[in-house]
């Protein structure tokens, strides 16, 4: 429970920082105007439109800073005279408290920044900083201090400056961001709406900032629902546990129960009693998941926070959000969870004859022998397998995808229900292997023979524990499958598609996605280079489709870069991209929007709405929202706009890399303006955000198998108290304590090697699941299934292992016991 | 040896449409450099703008003896100097003969010095910050409104000197009409005032050799010029009615980069529009210690024109009445008796309104319209006209030495 707690909290405080970040940015705006170019002059004819009560221009724009490595800001150029209204934080000075408005609008480069980065890089009032933007370096004045007002939270990766000075530090003279406007009357939006979009460039937005949220929510919504069901995980294996342990409470307490039944006391009331003990227990059990989620939740969200960052949106999670109703959402899943799986074990304890639990002969019995393995188990078990399939398809063909989850939960479950019909087969299988051997070795094998047949006796409980390890071992089994399918893939893809012998980007980039632009200069350096073959640009924009802001690569399009297309001849395809108005997209963007080949999309264009057709669909594991990729050629056409933000280079043959780079740095990148990677380091780069992606998962992970390992050791010691007569009837005819010891350990690497054997096949079931289904549906992403059979083969071996170390401790106590005590009831 | 001076531009929370705009970035603030230590310049206008500016960077134009004044020039804007303001104060009547009081003034506060300006730079940079203060006092009812508005000007809807428009922050508007007339609007929630004033008398320039000397320095001095009398007429809109006004107005447009003394801790100013056709200004710079400074001074201003400068040994002012402000605690001296033992003058003045206090933060003051009556030369003399009073109300410097 702690996991999911943690892992709920993680994503929300994640969503809570992206959000606070708009609600900073937008203030209280309940109209926001956008464009990509929006021109300065409209502001004051939306500022006159009717029904606008107040309106503030904005200009924003990221820096990143040469001395203060992998730093950056987000800084907001405002206009104090408009923004009164909207404002969310103060710029004050640093002695006084106060704006000193002549000094805010005074020099250019006067700053304000949050008290955090201020004190992070012990700045002071009037310190110079260098902020790089675009490769140029530009000199900042510390001026001011941001105070936050009525919001707790100001990321410190905010700072403010005055907007005729921020216009120029962004190069954006005769430019706005965005308008931000109230509105006299909120319920007449659609007709200010209306009005606005006749005095807006044809390219402008005009949404409500919460919608930004909304988008960015929806967006993470995968994502974040990916790392809730695997919290889940951990969250299952608990239950198996619980139900071994009121099963054990109830086994070990028969007599008690038969007393209280001769007494009077209803079923009804041992009912209640049980599930009360749990929920007692539970409750304990509770507090101290929320506790430990809380613990874990700080951990996981700054690896929450770098994923999405590296995928997604730039967000910076500075404090974990602590929510009353995420407590109280997972204390309920935690204690329902408790009774539910308390149930069982309480009516089978209600269930019991008073006479027969009072029988003093009575032995492990009346609970566990009663449980016959009977056919019904393989059919329940190859039913949900069958469940399985139908929801993988249901989630492939018609949607929702959260039936991808489904599909996995019957996985799992399927493979429960198999485990005790296995488990008998199993021990009446190894039960006569052990025979055979005592045959022809004598006595050698007297403790395994007996562990068999223990494993069978014992067949629910011992179940119970070995589907708990299996689903763990299933998870890990089917993530890791996923994870290296999804790396050869994309190994596969970078191989066809990542082929050019060098990329040089704005090293800012790096820090804060693509916000810088290389100067014309230095890309017509390498083009003219007498080193280079040629240069293929690459520029990430963000376009309207519709209401939807959508991503768009433009490329100048090399005959050497290869894209994968779905269906269609390659060459033709890629003719039409150079040729044709048109564009090709990704897999994931065209089952995100419905898209065929030869279907067109619809674009605003600074002048208007035009139409794209889709020339091809190419695989592409870059976006999990998808991509469109458009020429060069008719971004400039229709944009009016030439800018790049990173160049690849292809070089002649037998020239050297090393000697490009090198000149290169020399003429433009002496401060590390650029960041230059070969082939063979982007590559690693690329494998290094992949393997940050799948941090949280392998977290996640380990955690689901420490909880299964910690239920061995669990059930282990609980099967010994219950035992301890029986073991103490075999010591007393002559077994060893070595013997008992050795007895226990057998039967523990016996439900270490069935859990390995069923979490690895119902693993390898899920895997496909988890490639095939969740990530198509969830992503659109098409991954080749591959099997790290390595890792694979040594699952069990480490299975067993940590079994066998779960069972040293019980298993050693057990050689120990007192005889006397054990056998007084007998 | 560095201190601040704070200047408030804030309105009292019901008046938020005028100062919302300089809204929440209420202070105009600035740190005097050392070299420039300060002088006050005049004294008319509520100086806000001198406490503003305070530091004369070495880019600015000083105001140097020997300025020769020239009209219509010198009504328009001087944008090599820092600091500089119209101001207009005035006594009117409406029909019924019932009297108001009106202040208008535009404060032009230098940013960037003008040499430095790039005319192709980002439009919301602000070279020159505007602001205008506009206060009503109804004497009938015994009323007084004061509003503030401050725009950017990015887009022309606020500037100086177009030509035609000496200054207008959005719908308050200075305009030239001829040679010797201006044209006023303002607007507020109560209505809109049209103004048209003409002179009836030549403008007046202030000290000496065309400076208005402020401190002992010469150099920390002020261009200042009056025109002590204009006829006024107009129309106030309210309610969809028009009300008509005449009276008279007193003009002050002054032009400096100084500033206020280090031991100057406020001043009192005093406009007089006498009825036998002669007016008079008079300025005391007040000390720490309480004292008037030496530099301060005024002008006599005869029937023709002729105008006798005051050096502070030719007068004295007296307090005589105060009236203490609910809303600051300042206590202003609203009734003076002044001698000019000179010119065998003495006259008390009495304000029309007791509460004229433009509650406008730190440097709250006291601006409004007065009733003078003395004798001079032995004969009874009768008149009307504006008084201003700073620094009464808390420090009027906030000093960090």
């Amino acid at each position: 429970m702690a996991v999911y707690l943690a892992t709920q909290i993680a994503n929300h405080s994640a969503n809570r920082a992206f959000a606070a970040t708009v609600d900073l940015v937008a203030g209280k705006a309940e109209l926001e105007v956008t464009s990509p170019h929006l021109p300065e002059t409209s502001f004051p004819m939306v500022a006159a439109t009717n029904g606008i009560s107040a309106a503030t221009p904005i200009v924003r724009g990221l820096v990143t800073f040469p001395d203060f490595p992998s730093e950056y800001l987000e800084i907001l150029g405002i206009d104090v005279f408009t923004n009164a209204p909207f404002r969310t934080f103060d710029p004050a000075s640093f002695d006084a408290g106060e704006l000193d408005l002549l000094r805010w609008l005074g020099p250019p480069g006067s700053i304000a920044l949050s008290e955090e980065f201020v004190a992070r890089h012990h700045l002071k009032a009037g310190d110079k900083i260098r902020a790089r933007l675009n490769v140029i370096d530009h000199n900042l004045r510390v001026g001011f201090i941001l105070r936050s007002k009525g919001a707790p939270i100001l990321d410190s990766h905010f700072a403010a400056m005055d907007i005729g000075w921020a216009q120029e530090l962004f190069g954006r003279r005769g430019e706005l961001s965005a308008i931000q406007l109230r509105l006299t009357n909120p319920r007449d939006r659609d007709n200010v709406v209306t009005e606005l979009r006749k005095v807006l460039p044809k390219d402008s937005k005009v949404t409500a900032p919460a919608q930004r949220t909304e988008e960015v929510d929806k967006m993470l919504g995968g994502f974040e629902l990916n790392l809730s069901a695997m919290s889940l995980v951990s969250l299952v294996v608990g239950m198996f546990l619980i139900y071994n342990t009121v099963s054990a409470s109830v086994a070990r307490r028969r007599h008690e129960i038969g007393i209280l039944r001769s007494l009077g006391v209803t079923r009804l009331e041992v009912r209640a009693l049980f599930l009360g003990e749990a929920i007692v227990l539970g409750l304990f059990g509770v507090v101290l998941g929320l506790v430990g989620g809380t613990l874990l939740a700080r951990l996981l969200a700054g690896a929450v926070a770098e994923t999405i960052s590296s995928l997604y949106v730039l967000v910076n999670v500075k404090q974990v959000v602590l929510e009353p109703w995420s407590f109280a959402f997972a204390g309920t899943i935690g204690l329902g969870s408790v009774i539910v799986s308390a149930w069982l074990p309480a009516q089978a304890a209600a269930n019991l004859e008073p006479v027969r639990a009072l029988h003093g002969s009575f032995q492990e019995g009346a609970l566990w022998n009663a449980f016959n393995p009977s056919s019904t188990w393989w059919w329940n078990g190859l039913l949900c397998l069958a469940l399985a399939g139908s929801f993988s398809f249901l989630a492939l063909s018609t949607g929702p995808p959260w039936l991808g989850f489904a599909a996995a939960f019957f996985v799992l479950a399927s493979f429960s229900l198999l485990v005790p019909p296995l488990a008998f087969r199993f021990s009446a299988g190894a039960g006569k292997v052990f025979r055979a051997l005592r045959r022809h070795r004598g006595k050698a094998a007297v403790e395994a023979e007996l562990a068999a047949a223990n494993l069978s006796r014992a067949l629910m409980r011992n179940s119970v524990t070995i589907a708990a390890l299996a689903a763990a071992v299933a998870m890990t089994v089917g993530v890791s499958v996923m994870v290296f399918s999804f790396r050869r893939t994309v190994e596969a893809w970078i191989n066809d598609t990542l082929v050019a012998d060098l990329f040089v980007a704005p090293a800012s980039n790096e820090i804060v996605g693509p916000s810088s632009f290389i100067p014309p200069a230095a890309v017509h350096f390498l083009e003219t280079h007498p080193a280079v073959e040629t240069i293929d640009t690459f520029r990430d924009a963000e376009l309207s489709m519709g209401a939807e802001t959508i991503a768009v690569a433009v490329v100048r399009g090399s005959e050497r870069r290869h894209f994968q297309f779905v269906r269609g001849n390659g060459a033709a395809i890629m003719r039409r991209f150079h040729d044709e108005v048109c564009v090709v997209v990704s897999e994931a963007f065209a089952r995100h929007h419905h898209l065929r080949d030869g279907d067109s999309i619809e674009l605003i264009t600074p002048d208007g709405a035009g139409q794209f057709s889709v020339a091809g669909i190419f695989y592409d594991y870059t976006r999990d929202q998808g991509i469109a990729y458009m020429s060069e050629r008719n971004f400039i056409r229709f944009w009016h706009d030439d800018r790049v933000n990173s160049v690849a280079v292809y070089l002649k043959q037998n020239a050297s890399a090393e000697a490009l780079s090198k000149a290169f740095r020399a003429g433009f990148s002496r401060n590390g303006e650029f960041v230059i990677f070969s082939n063979q380091s982007l590559r690693v780069r690329i494998f290094e955000i992949f393997d940050q992606t799948f941090a949280v998962t392998y977290v996640l992970l380990t955690i689901a198998v420490i909880v299964a390992i910690t239920g061995i050791f669990l059930s282990l010691t609980i099967l010994i108290t219950e035992r301890s007569r029986e073991l103490a009837v075999l010591r007393a005819i002559g077994a060893s304590a070595g013997q008992i010891r050795k007895l226990l350990l057998w039967e523990t690497a016996m439900i270490g090697v069935l859990a390995a054997l069923v979490g690895l096949a119902s693993g390898v079931c899920l895997s496909l699941v988890l490639t095939g289904v969740i990530n198509r549906a969830f992503f659109g992403w098409t991954i080749r299934l591959a099997f790290p059979w390595r890792s694979l083969a040594v699952t069990p071996l480490w299975i067993v292992a940590a079994a066998l170390v779960a069972g040293l401790v019980p298993a050693w106590r057990a050689g120990r016991m007192i005889l006397a005590e054990n056998l007084r009831s007998e | 040896m560095k201190r601040t001076f704070f200047v408030r531009l804030n309105a009292r929370p019901h008046e938020r449409t005028v100062a919302a705009s300089l809204c929440e970035a209420r202070w105009l603030r600035c740190a005097a450099h050392p070299p420039c230590v300060g002088v006050a310049s005049r004294v008319a206008a509520t100086g806000l703008l001198l406490f503003a500016s305070l530091c004369a960077a070495a880019d600015w134009k000083i105001a140097e003896p020997g300025w020769r004044y020239e009209f219509p020039r010198d009504h328009h804007a001087h944008r090599d100097f820092k600091t500089e303001w119209w101001y207009f104060t005035g006594n009117i009547f409406d029909a019924d003969g019932h009297r108001f009081g009106y202040e208008l003034t535009f404060f032009r506060q230098g940013i960037t010095p003008f040499a430095e300006r790039d005319p192709k730079s980002s439009r919301f940079i602000v070279d020159d910050l505007k602001f205008a203060h506009f206060a009503l006092t109804d004497v009938s009812k015994q009323t007084f409104r004061f509003e503030q508005k401050t725009s950017r000007g990015a887009f022309g809807e606020a500037g100086f000197d177009d030509g035609k428009r000496l200054a207008w922050i959005e719908n308050w508007t200075l305009a030239t009409n001829g040679d010797d007339a201006f044209d006023l609007m303002a607007s507020s929630e109560a209505g809109t005032i049209h103004l048209h004033l003409r002179a009836t008398k030549p403008p007046v320039v202030h000290g000496e050799n065309g400076i208005s000397v402020k401190a002992a320095a010469v150099r920390y001095a002020s261009h200042y010029y009056s025109i002590p009398r204009m006829q006024t007429t107009g129309e106030f809109f309210a309610n969809g009615k028009s009300h008509p006004f005449r009276g008279e107005s007193w003009f002050d447009h002054e032009w400096a980069s100084g500033q206020l003394a280090e031991n100057q801790v406020g001043w009192d100013w005093i406009c007089l529009q006498w009825e036998d056709g002669t007016e008079l200004m008079l300025y005391q710079m007040r000390l720490e210690n309480g004292e008037p400074d030496a530099s301060s001074s005024g002008t006599w201003i005869a029937q023709n024109g002729e105008t006798t400068h005051l050096r502070s040994s030719d007068f004295r002012m007296t307090p005589i009445a105060f009236w203490k402000s609910k809303a600051s605690g300042a206590k202003y001296p609203i009734s003076w008796r002044v001698t000019l033992a000179g010119q065998q003058t003495e006259f008390v003045v009495r304000a029309a309104v007791e509460n004229q206090e433009l509650a406008l933060g730190p440097i709250t003051y006291w601006e409004g319209a007065i009733d003078a009556s003395g004798t001079r030369h032995g004969r009874a003399i009768k008149g009307r006209g504006y008084l201003e009073l700073t620094g009464y109300a808390g420090p009027l410097r906030e000093l960090s030495r």
